[in-house]
């Protein structure tokens, strides 16, 4: 057999670096080809990484025993020796971006593996790469600055089995700034300024949330292979909203950036909600960025701290829940009592009085009034139960006005009740005695102070929304206008905004970090519109396009004309799905006959393809004890005809 | 904050909280003292003070209502003490007991004995319970808990601190805790009269109605409220407390509480396509295959989130206060009812929120054709629970059929009650399984009307109720003897679910239960058994009782007839322990036998070893029959307020968490000391 030349460009040779030619014959398999190549270079390093990537075929090497004949390279081949892992400049659901190393030479799959290996995340299935949308260039240099964040130096090999270290895989223990890294991985990020919302792109119809769709990666192929070159741009999102399984104590960074994708979901529309929906995610992001500035990691590390701490929570709930604890009869027997002149005023009665002034006393649920503190000894005047009732603030600080309204059960209907306070500290405190009244529970309640301090910061944000508005808002208050979508900036100022706001904050501000994190995402899996991912399709035989969605149980079938759902299927009802790759067209039976037909507009054939393979996929995962990840069933389930 | 800061910090709060509690004990001290010294008149006093408003209706009383009532008052007595045991003995088990104990029977018996004497009858039958709880599972088990290595004094010391508080903290918690007598109407007209404390979820007393009726335990038996005036009703939800919605009812409500088959209560759960899947043909919803229908239930009540049924249309809503019925579209989400305002498009963003869920309960209307011309008879109300009369803030809606009323007013309470709603299906859908199996196995013989029905008790032992028909004062007794003995019978049931078939003698014996001369002989029996391993029952023990399901013909059997071990022995080739049987028997519920066959509570024996014995629970006093009777007499309405019970009356906690509190706090309290 004859020798002939063969050359191979190394990339770590330099740009400019020509070719090594190297003398080969056609039966030298792969790994020959390599080691004759290092010889070569005369560079002593680590190759183990490197392999040859066959620009004409756009595909890697990778069988090193194959021969170059198996593999039908002859000498005019452009061959590159390069290594597999190169930086990648990857988006982050909460919007910042992070350098880090990623395979270019496995399928995408596998890929998101070896990345979220590297930042903790559980259930890489769940998510994926996709082409970013390409952002207005105005501001170069604040690409720049954003790359702060470089996990390019963790040695690939640390990264294989996490060991926890601090409460952090070991790879973030290494330094300072690696454990910065993790911290902005794992806590949520501080609601972004009104104006960075309003600059975003939001989709406006149900069109326009398909084309994001378009943009996923090819999961069954490698980056190289779909154009992806070192230090691209891409975003790292969840795309199969199934979420398998998740554990607060070891999802930390996978709680945390759910949440940030869900966030960015609520504030960009791109899911719709009901403006009381969207109170809820306001008030749950304020209590969410408090508590995360407080406490900043989710969790503690130490052993015995952690059965420490679990006994004083365990000795908390106890304490909140309903079966009585020893400080909570305690607190029962020295419960506090709220005394003062208020004014009262009762709206229904047919009374031109207006507000008359009495003696308060708060004790326990209820409120008792005296006609002075003198006479607070005897029978009250009246004594009004709040429980279950409904507590509405009306403030006006400018005004002076602190006015608690009251709604109060009774047996005829609700009674109407205003309390009006002197001033913001008795404000404060009658409202956080009323609201936890409502809820049945008692001023000795381990809640009461920090439902103060939660009235007063709003009422702290407040005033600084209408004072001045140049100045830079400090800490404590946050312009509530970072908590909704943009449409309400529009609709309400952000001082009308935030009574409202405070008044859904009532219902979450007691929960946990983990737990008000945990209620954001039930309350977005609630949504009615939850988990849809929109593509534009053409059924056969319809002239018009219309809209698929694909969720985690089901397909929608969306008349554009109507704007409605027509049609659904269940994946449970689904006997087979096809797709003929020459027209780009997909065939779906369903039970009982049920076909249908469609090609896509928005997105190629292969990304519904996948969607539809990788839910079918998610939802085998319930019955697989192990915990490995069966990624042949995933590529069976999602390849199409290029995988097998 | 570190680590040690925070220990430090425990550390003084706990040295605070035990300084508190023992002030507290010690001011309590004479209520815990000694059994003796609690007169049975002092109950008496207590009831007629409880009841002192309702003495005027006394004369109306019907004698079955009584009769039921008073097992119920006194059950819940024995509920107090055996939880007192339970608790108490599940305290110990953490502190070892010292080397010194005595062989535990003979400390047993002696101390039971002696306070037999004084404790009558319905501690007695309290005790008995405890103890069958043991028997089952703990007799086998050596003597003494061998868990920790010698204690330290001091850890004996906290223990004993531990000990106090909890005894101090159920006094307290007796005080404040409300009770109501209520009246249930069965389906044939008749009713129950049953004390309903307000820790009681409507799961236990729907347990207890189990047990007083004969009904099948099928998961669609509810208790439902009915507003005469309003003319509403509503099922209660299985862990809603009864208390409380009953409390909002005016004095002179005619409401009622009605205890009936409802399919609609879990249908959403056994046809769950019906729901998820309204919008497809009726044909396909009825072929739907099993599978599908789980997989239905795990996508939309074991997820992260529970998903509401997705639900859109028409209703006719009438408007606050005025007498028109108007049509809109109203659309249900897990926030609440919205609906598409007038020219807008149904978009989420536009739609308008019609009512939330937190502050209202749902209803259903009946006949509001006629009382306030409604398009159909199929009318649902959205409601504070509060609210009695007709009033601007009740929400009336109403639905084009039947079908599309129990869409809604399921979708609605799954939004309410979320996660809570399956797990109450589960809960009584076990309970149902349970009953079937035992109904198949038990022989039909059993059907008198003094015979329990067949079921098992709910988890918490301690909230039986309604076991014992009549107190009796506690003559009888002397000869009894305690528990302890019966704990320790070997071979405890082999199988705790399937009861051996009751023996024949059974019915036989319900007629002549009152008999109290026959048993002394029972005890006797006893003891020829082999020598017991007296292990007190430990805390999770006592909250197991749902293993046992006593055969329920012989309820009232043993005590009575002569020798009953040896017609055990006849009937059961491996004779259970007949002792534990007796026990089962009696936390068994209606026909039950006499209280005062009961051996008194085996009162914690360990404490007498350990040296500085903490005062004793105090035994309720017996619920004496005179004044009792007057407690349950309620004529017209079928609840009644009842101030709360007085202190000295105990009914510790039901809430069996609260058993490992204290362990769990001197857990962390070692282990920060083993770091130090």
């Amino acid at each position: 057999m004859a020798a002939w030349d063969l050359s191979v460009t190394v990339e770590d040779l330099g740009s400019d670096a020509p070719p090594v030619t190297l003398s080969v014959m056609s039966d030298l398999h792969v790994g020959g080809v390599i080691l004759k190549l290092v010889e070569k270079t005369q560079m002593k390093r680590d190759w183990s990484d490197h392999a040859l990537w066959w620009e004409q075929k756009q595909q890697w090497l990778m069988r090193t025993a194959w021969s170059l004949e198996k593999y039908g390279i002859h000498a005019d081949a452009r061959l590159l020796f390069m290594p597999q892992h190169k930086p990648l400049r990857l988006g982050l659901p909460n919007g910042i971006t992070l350098r880090l190393r990623a395979c270019f030479s496995s399928p995408v799959f596998h890929t998101v593996i070896g990345i979220c290996r590297m930042l903790n995340i559980r259930h890489p299935e769940e998510l994926s790469l996709l082409r970013p949308v390409e952002e207005k260039k105005k501001k170069k240099d604040k690409n720049s600055a954003e790359e702060i964040y470089d996990l390019t130096e963790v040695p690939l090999s640390s990264v294989s089995r996490p060991s926890l270290y601090n409460g952090m895989p070991a790879h973030f223990a290494d330094s300072p700034q690696m454990e910065a890294i993790y911290k902005m991985l794992s806590v949520t990020q501080p609601p972004p300024a009104p104006e960075v919302i309003a600059k975003q792109y939001r989709p406006a119809s149900v069109v326009d949330k398909a084309h994001i769709n378009g943009r996923w990666l090819d999961s069954s192929r490698c980056l190289m292979q779909q154009g992806i070159q070192e230090n691209d741009r891409l975003w790292l999102r969840f795309k199969y909203f199934a979420f398998y399984d998740i554990e607060p104590k070891y999802d930390v960074v996978r709680l945390t950036q759910l949440y940030e994708q869900a966030r960015w979901a609520i504030l960009l529309e791109d899911i719709d909600c009901t403006e009381e929906e969207m109170m809820l995610f306001g008030a749950l992001q304020y209590h969410i960025s408090k508590v995360s500035q407080s406490e900043p990691q989710m969790q503690s590390s130490s052993a015995a701290m952690d059965d420490l701490e679990s006994a004083l929570q365990c000795l908390e709930v106890k304490m909140e829940g309903e079966s009585s604890s020893a400080s909570e009869m305690l607190d029962i027997m020295t419960a506090p009592e709220l005394n003062d002149y208020l004014k009262i005023f009762r709206p229904k009665r047919l009374t031109l009085k207006g507000y008359k002034q009495y003696w308060f006393k708060f004790q326990d649920t209820s409120i008792s009034y005296f006609k002075s503190k003198e006479e607070s000894i005897g029978e009250p005047i009246q004594q009004i139960n709040l429980k279950g009732c409904e507590v509405a603030p009306d403030v006006n600080l400018a005004a002076q006005k602190f006015l608690i309204r009251l709604l109060i059960p009774a047996p005829e209907g609700m009674n109407e009740v205003y309390l009006r306070c002197e001033n913001e500290q008795q404000y404060a405190q009658w409202m956080a005695g009323c609201r936890l009244a409502s809820k049945g529970k008692t001023l000795a309640d381990s809640s009461f102070q920090s439902e103060i301090q939660s009235i007063r910061s709003f009422l702290a944000m407040q005033k600084s929304n209408s004072g001045s508005h140049g100045n830079v808002p400090d800490d404590e208050s946050i312009n509530t206008h970072s908590l909704v979508s943009p449409r309400y900036h529009k609709k309400y100022k952000a001082k009308q905004l935030t009574p409202r706001i405070l008044d859904a904050y009532q219902n979450v501000a007691q929960l946990s970090l983990t737990d008000a994190v945990m209620r954001f995402l039930q309350i977005w899996q609630a949504l009615p519109d939850f988990g849809l991912s929109y593509i534009v399709v053409r059924f056969k035989g319809s002239r018009k396009d219309e809209v698929l969605g694909i969720a985690p149980n089901r397909l929608i079938r969306i008349d554009l004309g109507v704007g409605d759902v027509v049609k659904t299927w269940r994946y449970n009802n689904m006997k087979q799905w096809n797709v003929n790759w020459d027209i780009r067209q997909m065939a779906i039976e369903f039970e009982g006959n049920v076909n249908i037909a469609f090609s896509c507009v928005t997105a190629d054939c292969k990304i519904v393809h996948e969607f539809i393979g990788g839910y079918i996929f998610m939802s085998t995962r319930s019955r697989e004890k192990s915990d490995t990840l069966n990624e042949e069933l995933f590529h069976k389930l999602t390849g199409g005809h290029e995988a097998l | 904050m570190s680590a040690q800061e925070l220990m430090d910090d425990i550390d003084a709060m706990f040295s605070d909280l035990l300084g508190e509690m023992d002030l507290l004990t010690q001011s309590l001290g004479q209520d815990t003292v000694p059994p003796e010294s609690v007169p049975t008149i002092s109950k008496e006093v207590n009831f007629s003070m409880d009841f002192a408003d309702l003495n005027e209706s006394l004369h109306e009383l019907e004698d079955n209502d009584l009769d039921a009532l008073m097992a119920d008052l006194v059950a819940d007595l024995n509920a107090t003490e055996e939880k007192l045991q339970a608790e108490i003995q599940g305290l110990k088990v953490p502190s070892p007991p010292p080397a010194d104990l005595p062989p535990p029977p003979i400390g047993l018996n002696t101390h039971s004995v002696s306070s037999h004497a004084a404790i009558p009858s319905s501690a007695s039958s309290t005790s008995n319970r405890v103890s069958t709880s043991t028997s089952s599972a703990t007799s086998p088990l050596p003597p003494p808990p061998p868990q920790a290595a010698k204690p330290t004094m001091e850890e004996i010391e906290s223990q004993m601190k531990a000990d106090k508080i909890k005894l101090a903290l159920e006094k307290l918690k007796e005080a404040k805790v409300k009770k109501l007598v209520v009246k249930v109407i069965l389906n044939d007209g008749s009713s129950k009269t049953l004390m309903v404390d307000e820790r009681q979820s409507v799961r236990e007393v729907l347990d207890n109605l189990f047990e007083k009726t004969h009904c099948d335990c099928n998961v669609d038996w509810s208790l439902c409220e009915t507003y005469s005036e309003l003319q509403l009703e509503r099922t209660f939800e299985d862990h809603e407390n009864l208390v409380e919605p009953l409390s909002a009812w005016t004095r002179d409500s005619e409401n009622k509480i009605l205890f009936q088959e409802r399919g609609e209560k879990y249908e959403v759960f056994k046809n769950p396509q019906n729901f998820y899947l309204w919008k497809k043909d009726k044909k396909a919803l009825k072929d739907i295959k099993d599978k599908d229908k789980e997989i239905l239930i795990q996508e939309n009540f074991c997820g992260t989130s529970i998903i509401v049924p997705d639900l859109e249309g028409v209703l006719h809503l009438k408007e606050d206060g005025k007498k028109a019925w108007k049509q809109r579209l109203f659309q249900l989400r897990a926030s609440g009812i919205y609906y598409v305002p007038k020219g807008k498009t149904k978009s989420s963003r536009d739609l308008i929120c019609f009512v939330q869920f937190d502050n209202v309960n749902v209803y259903y209307g009946k006949d509001f054709k006629n009382k306030y011309k409604a398009p159909t008879d199929f009318c649902f109300v959205l409601k504070h629970p509060q609210i009695q009369k007709d009033s601007q803030y009740i929400k009336y809606l109403c639905c084009d059929d039947a079908w599309s009323m129990n869409l809604w007013v399921t979708g609605i309470r799954i939004a309410k009650y979320g996660a809570l709603l399956y797990s109450n299906y589960k809960t009584s859908e076990k309970k149902a399984a349970v009953s079937a199996v035992w109904t198949n196995r038990s022989t039909p013989s059993s059907s008198s009307s003094s015979t329990p029905s067949p079921t098992i008790k709910a988890k918490s032992q301690s909230q039986a109720n309604g076991h014992v028909p009549k107190p009796q004062s506690g003559q009888d007794f002397g000869n009894v003897l305690p528990p302890p003995p019966f704990e320790v019978l070997p071979p405890p049931p082999p199988d705790p679910f399937l009861p051996p078939p009751p023996p024949p003698l059974a019915a036989k014996s319900c007629a002549k239960r009152h008999q109290p001369t026959n048993f002394p002989h029972h005890p006797q029996a006893v003891d020829n058994l082999p020598p017991p391993p007296p292990t007190p029952p430990t805390d999770d023990l006592s909250e197991t009782p749902p293993d046992f399901l006593p055969p329920p013909p012989p309820a009232s059997g043993f005590g009575t007839l002569p020798p009953p071990p040896p017609l055990h022995a006849n009937s059961l080739p491996p004779p259970p322990p007949p002792a534990s049987f007796e026990a089962m028997d009696q936390s068994l519920p209606p026909p039950p036998p006499d209280p005062g066959f009961l051996p008194p509570p085996p009162p914690q024996p360990v404490f007498t070893g350990a040296g500085a014995p903490p005062p004793p629970p105090p035994p309720p006093p017996p619920a004496a029959a005179a004044p009792a009777p007057r407690a349950a007499v309620r004529p017209t309405g079928s609840v009644r307020k009842m101030p709360p019970a007085p202190p000295a009356r105990t009914t510790p906690s039901l809430q069996g968490g609260d058993g490992d509190f204290m362990s769990e706090l001197m857990l962390a309290m070692q282990k920060k000391r083993g770091n130090q």
